[in-house]
C-alpha cells in the first residue's frame, strides 16, 4: 500500500503536468468565455461549451500517464500494479480537485448571475438539478472516465501497436452501432429516451462510474503483459 | 551466493529467436560484462530479468524468486536502459525525486557529487538535454540507487570519453565501498576489460562464454610470421581469425601457449602477439571464419 | 602499461613484486592495500585481491591482523632468486633469437655485451650502491 501511495506522490513531482495544466486550462478558458460573453449583445442566458476543455485535457494526461511514466516506472522497478493503482489514485486526486472548483465556480456563477453578463460556464442547468456538490461530482467522475480512457487507449496501442488500437477502436464504434441497430429494430428510442431522462443526475454518474471501473479494469489487464 | 539464476531461457520473435536456450548464473557482489554485438540479445536477457519483459520459456529466478509483479523483489533491482523515457516535461532534478522515493539505498550526496561531475542542467527539461547529458541522467540514477543488482545498458551512448572514464571510476569507487551485484553490458570491451570481475558474452541469443576476465586473457595469441611456418604451427590447433599480406600471415589461435610452445615459436622465427579480450570477442563473434581446427579438412 | 594479453591479477602482482625488487616498496614496510591498488590502475577490486592474495601464498606478503598486508622479511632476496632463475628464459632467449636473425653469433654477442656494460658504467659514475 505503501508503493502504491508513493506511486501517486510520484506522479506529483512535476506539479506542472497534474495540477497546475488542468487548472490553467480552465483558468484560460473561463477568462476567454467571460470575454466572448461581455462581447456578445445577447441579454438571454448563454451558455459556453469552455468548461469542457480541462476535461479533455484529462483523456490527453491518460495518454501521457502511460507513454512517458510508465517506462520511467519501470526503471524505477514499480510493478505494474503498484503502477497502475498509484496512477489512477493520483488521477482520481486530480479529478476530485477539478469537481471542487467545478462545484464551487458554479456556485460563484450562480449567486453573481452568470458573472454579471448571464453567461454560464460551470452551472448548466440540467447539471445543476443536484445542486453544487451534485454537479462537481458529475464532473470528477466525467474526467476520471475520459483519463481511463486515454490510459487504456495508450496501453492497448503499447502493448498491441497501431493494428491493435485501430481493431480495439473499431470494435468500439461497431459496438456503438450495434446498440443503436438493436435500440432501432426494437423500436425502442422512446423507452431509452425515458430512462435517460428518468436516471437524472446522480443516476447518470452512477452509470459513468461503473463505466469508468469497466475501463479500469480493461486497462489494468492489458497492462499487466505490457512492456514499457 | 546466486543472485540471479537463468535456466534455458527462450524468447521467440515471430520466426527469430532472440534468446535461444540461455542458462547462467550471477554471484553476489560481482561486477559482469555482458559482451556482444548489437542485437545479440543483451537488452532482452536484461528486461527478462527485471520482468519488463516475457520469456517464450524458460525460467528466471531472481534472489530467488520469479521477478514478474514482484515488489520484494523487484525494489532491490535498478535497471536503466539505453535510450530511456522519462514522464513528460520532467528535470532531471524531478527524475532524480521519484528515483529516491523508490530506491530503498539512494544516495542523495552520491547524486548531487555525479551532477557536479556530469556537469548536467538540473533545470532544463529532459527532452531537451543532449545525448550524453540523457545518458549521464541515467547513469546517475543507476549509480546513486545503490540497488543490489543493478543493470547498466550501453549506459555511456553519447557520453564523451572523460565522461565515460568518470562513469567507470565512480563505479568502482562505489562498487568498493558498497559493493552489489552490477550488469554492465557495452560494446566498448577494452575500456571496461579492466572494471569487470566476469565476462559473459552473449552472440545471436546464445551464451558463447562465460568465465573469469583474467582467465579469458591470455586464451587467445597471434602468431606472425612467414605463412608456411604459421601453418606449421597452428596445425592442429583452432584458429580464429587469418589474414595474409604477402607471405606474412598473422593467424590468431585459440589456447594457451606454454613454455614449450614459446620456444619452439621464437625458434621459427615467428612473432607472438597478445590478443586483448575485446579483439578476442570481435573475432569470436565475426563469423566471417567460423572456428576450425586446421587439417581436419585433409 | 597493462598487457592486454595476459591475466590482470598477475600484472598487479608483478608490478608490487618490481617495487620490492628494486627497492622501492622496503621489507617489513607497509605494502599498498587491494582498494588503494584497485583505485590507482582503475581496475575491480577483485582483481587487485587476487594478486594480492597470489604474493600472500608466495610468501612475498604477510596479513598483519587489524594493521593489514606488510612485505616481508626475506622477499626481496626471494625475489631476485627467483627471477634470475627466470632469467634466462625471459631475456637470454629472446636476445638469442634475434641475434641469430640478426647473423651474430653467441661470441659477437658476448663482446656486445661487455662493450656496452663498459659504456653503461663510464657514464653513470654514481651507481645505485647496490652491492649485490
Amino acid at each position: 500500500m505503501n508503493r502504491i501511495l508513493t506511486v501517486a506522490r510520484m506522479q506529483f513531482v512535476n506539479k506542472y503536468t497534474f495540477v497546475w495544466m488542468p487548472l490553467i486550462i480552465l483558468v484560460t478558458t473561463l477568462v476567454l468565455s467571460i470575454i466572448i460573453f461581455a462581447m456578445i449583445p445577447y441579454g438571454g442566458a448563454k451558455y459556453g461549451g469552455g468548461s469542457q476543455a480541462p476535461i479533455w485535457y484529462f483523456f490527453g494526461l491518460g495518454i501521457m500517464s502511460l507513454s512517458y511514466t510508465f517506462p520511467f516506472s519501470q526503471a524505477l522497478s514499480i510493478t505494474r500494479r503498484e503502477f497502475f493503482l498509484g496512477t489512477m489514485l493520483a488521477a482520481l486526486a486530480t479529478a476530485v480537485m477539478l469537481g471542487v472548483v467545478f462545484g464551487v465556480g458554479g456556485t460563484i456563477e450562480r449567486a453573481t448571475g452568470g458573472w454579471g453578463l448571464n453567461g454560464y460556464f460551470f452551472s448548466l442547468d440540467w447539471l445543476w438539478t443536484a445542486g453544487p456538490l451534485g454537479a462537481g461530482v458529475f464532473f470528477a467522475v466525467v474526467a476520471m472516465l475520459l483519463f481511463v480512457a486515454g490510459f487504456w487507449g495508450a496501453t492497448i496501442y503499447r502493448r498491441f501497436g497501431a493494428i491493435g488500437l485501430t481493431i480495439a477502436l473499431s470494435l468500439v464504434a461497431l459496438a456503438f452501432v450495434a446498440v443503436i441497430w438493436i435500440v432501432a429494430r426494437l423500436d425502442a428510442w422512446v423507452a431509452v429516451g425515458e430512462w435517460l431522462a428518468g436516471l437524472g443526475v446522480m443516476g447518470l454518474t452512477c452509470t459513468l462510474v461503473l463505466v469508468t471501473i469497466a475501463l479500469g479494469v480493461g486497462s489494468f489487464l492489458t497492462l499487466r503483459r505490457a512492456i514499457p | 551466493m546466486t543472485v540471479v539464476e537463468v535456466t534455458d531461457l527462450v524468447k521467440r520473435y515471430k520466426d527469430t529467436a532472440a534468446l535461444d536456450g540461455v542458462s547462467l548464473s550471477l554471484q553476489e557482489n560481482v561486477i559482469y560484462g555482458l559482451l556482444g554485438r548489437n542485437g545479440a540479445g543483451k537488452t532482452t536477457l536484461m528486461s527478462m530479468l527485471t520482468a519488463q519483459n516475457f520469456p517464450t520459456s524458460g525460467g528466471v529466478r531472481v534472489f530467488g524468486e520469479n521477478p514478474y509483479e514482484n515488489a520484494r523483489v523487484l525494489g532491490r533491482i535498478c535497471f536503466v536502459r539505453e535510450s530511456q523515457r522519462y514522464p513528460d516535461d520532467a528535470r532531471p532534478s524531478h527524475a532524480f525525486r521519484m528515483a529516491s522515493m523508490f530506491f530503498p539505498n539512494w544516495s542523495q550526496e552520491l547524486a548531487d557529487r555525479l551532477v557536479a561531475d556530469f556537469r548536467l542542467p538540473m533545470k532544463t527539461r529532459i527532452k531537451k538535454l543532449s545525448r550524453g547529458q540523457l545518458s549521464a541522467v541515467g547513469v546517475i540514477i543507476g549509480l546513486a540507487s545503490r540497488a543490489e543488482l543493478t543493470f547498466f545498458d550501453e549506459p555511456y551512448l553519447g557520453l564523451d570519453a572523460v565522461a565515460r572514464q568518470i562513469f567507470y571510476d565512480r563505479l568502482l569507487a562505489d562498487y568498493t565501498e558498497h559493493p552489489r551485484t552490477v550488469v554492465l553490458s557495452s560494446h566498448l570491451i577494452d575500456e571496461v576489460a579492466d572494471l569487470i570481475e566476469r565476462v559473459i558474452v552473449i552472440d545471436r541469443g546464445r551464451i558463447l562464454l562465460d568465465d573469469e576476465t583474467d582467465a579469458v586473457r591470455g586464451r587467445a595469441a597471434t602468431i606472425v610470421g612467414d605463412v608456411d611456418a604459421v601453418a606449421a604451427f597452428t596445425a592442429g590447433r583452432e584458429v580464429i581469425h587469418r589474414e595474409s599480406l604477402g607471405r606474412v600471415t598473422s593467424a590468431t589461435v585459440l589456447g594457451e601457449l606454454d613454455a614449450a610452445d614459446r620456444a619452439h615459436l621464437a625458434a621459427s622465427g615467428l612473432e607472438v602477439g597478445s590478443v586483448s579480450l575485446q579483439q578476442l570477442i570481435v573475432r569470436l563473434t565475426q563469423h566471417e571464419f567460423e572456428p576450425v581446427t586446421e587439417g581436419a579438412r585433409r | 602499461m597493462i598487457d592486454e594479453g595476459r591475466a590482470l591479477f598477475v600484472q598487479i602482482a608483478e608490478s608490487v613484486e618490481d617495487s620490492i625488487v628494486n627497492g622501492s616498496l622496503a621489507e617489513d614496510s607497509r605494502a599498498p592495500s587491494t582498494n588503494e591498488l584497485a583505485a590507482f590502475y582503475r581496475i575491480n577490486p577483485a582483481t587487485a585481491a587476487k594478486g594480492v592474495n597470489m604474493l600472500v601464498d608466495k610468501g612475498v606478503l604477510v596479513k598483519r591482523r587489524g594493521i593489514g598486508m606488510f612485505v616481508a622479511v626475506g622477499a626481496r632476496e626471494q625475489l631476485r632468486a627467483e627471477r634470475r632463475a627466470a632469467f634466462a628464459a625471459r631475456f637470454i632467449q629472446p636476445l638469442l633469437a634475434e641475434a641469430r636473425t640478426l647473423g651474430l653469433s653467441p661470441d659477437d654477442l658476448a663482446a656486445l655485451v661487455r662493450e656496452q656494460a663498459s659504456t653503461q658504467n663510464s657514464a653513470t659514475r654514481n651507481s645505485e650502491g647496490d652491492a649485490r
